[in-house]
């Protein structure tokens, strides 16, 4: 049962068919770990927090630089030099005291990612290089827990779902296999502060349909996103046998 | 042979794998994404598939930003 306080806050989506009182229930039961704090992890995070997501772990071990307030609304200027993840605590226990918020102030290495991974149904990888993004691949893989992936810079973006409890589910490594070297990230190509939120924010928007059980338009899909033209391409993307990750000879 | 690789039209020998066209296009392979009408084709596959005339080859980087 929703108490009368959780009623009036997600009175707009009680209002939504899609959604109701069922659909709030599984969000408040809903569990989800947003690895990254940054262009992306910022809407994403207050997005859910807002949406009444029961319980929030976030990760990240940066501290905030004046460089990250064009486009990490999350935080204010005030904020400078403090860590990302207890920032951002602060500010979603602000926007939804209803809710509980975990912070993770450091690297994770694969085994502390596999325990967090046991206490989720959902991650959302917000991360800013390749390394730690095949790394949560993997993680997500052999846990089988989905992955929401997002990346963005310059003027483009790239979004995907991966439900790894589907055993035919393609993964991060189907698609950029022994792709490290080659990444390009926004301290070394620059972006757009409402490029990377409108990846951020599609992210949410995925987490929240997933976990009141709609059908997701990204699941085995790739979304690029060109925000000169405003322009969605979709790829299918399917499971390649010969993943080191997740295919036969894993 | 004629295909459009990121919409430009582009003449190619016949018998021209995806790994033979990023070579002639002087793309790297690593951190390269190749999807064949809108279908992502596998690292594995790109000496296995030939192009078809008309294909609509899509190549882009892996981004990490965030």
């Amino acid at each position: 049962m929703l108490t009368e306080s959780e009623m009036l806050r997600y009175s707009r989506h009680l209002l939504l068919e899609d959604v109701g009182e069922l659909g709030q229930k599984d969000l408040k039961n809903g569990k989800v770990l947003i690895i990254g704090m940054g262009g992306l992890g910022s809407p994403a995070a207050m997005y859910l927090a807002g949406a009444g997501v029961g319980s929030l772990v976030l990760c990240d071990f940066d501290c905030l630089e004046v460089s990250n307030l064009q486009r990490q609304i999350g935080y204010q200027t005030g904020d400078i030099g403090g860590d990302k993840v207890e920032l951002m605590k602060h500010r979603l226990e602000m926007i939804n005291p209803e809710i509980r918020v975990r912070s993770i102030n450091q690297e994770m290495a694969e085994d502390q990612l596999l325990m967090e991974l046991m206490m989720v149904n959902l991650v959302l990888d917000c991360t800013d290089n390749m390394a730690s993004r095949q790394m949560i691949n993997a993680a997500c893989v052999k846990a089988k827990v989905p992955l929401i992936v997002g990346a963005a810079i310059r003027l483009e973006g790239q979004l995907m779902f991966f439900d790894h409890r589907q055993a035919d589910s393609a993964c991060y490594h189907c698609l950029f296999p022994n792709s490290d070297e080659q990444a390009l990230n926004c301290s070394n190509s620059g972006v757009l502060g409402p490029v990377v939120g409108t990846i951020g924010t599609m992210q949410a928007l995925e987490a929240i349909k997933h976990l009141v059980g709609l059908p997701s338009g990204v699941k085995n899909k790739l979304k690029l996103f060109d925000g000169k033209t405003l322009d969605w391409q979709t790829f299918a993307v399917k499971k390649d046998s010969e993943c080191s990750v997740c295919g036969k000879n894993r | 042979m004629n295909i459009f690789v990121n919409e430009q039209a582009l003449e190619v020998a016949p018998d021209c794998n995806i790994e033979e066209l990023l070579e002639v296009l002087d793309k790297p392979l690593q951190g390269t994404a190749v999807a064949v009408n809108q279908n992502i084709l596998s690292r594995s596959l790109w000496g296995d598939y030939f192009l078809q005339e008309g294909d609509q080859i899509s190549l882009f980087q892996a981004i990490a930003g965030g």
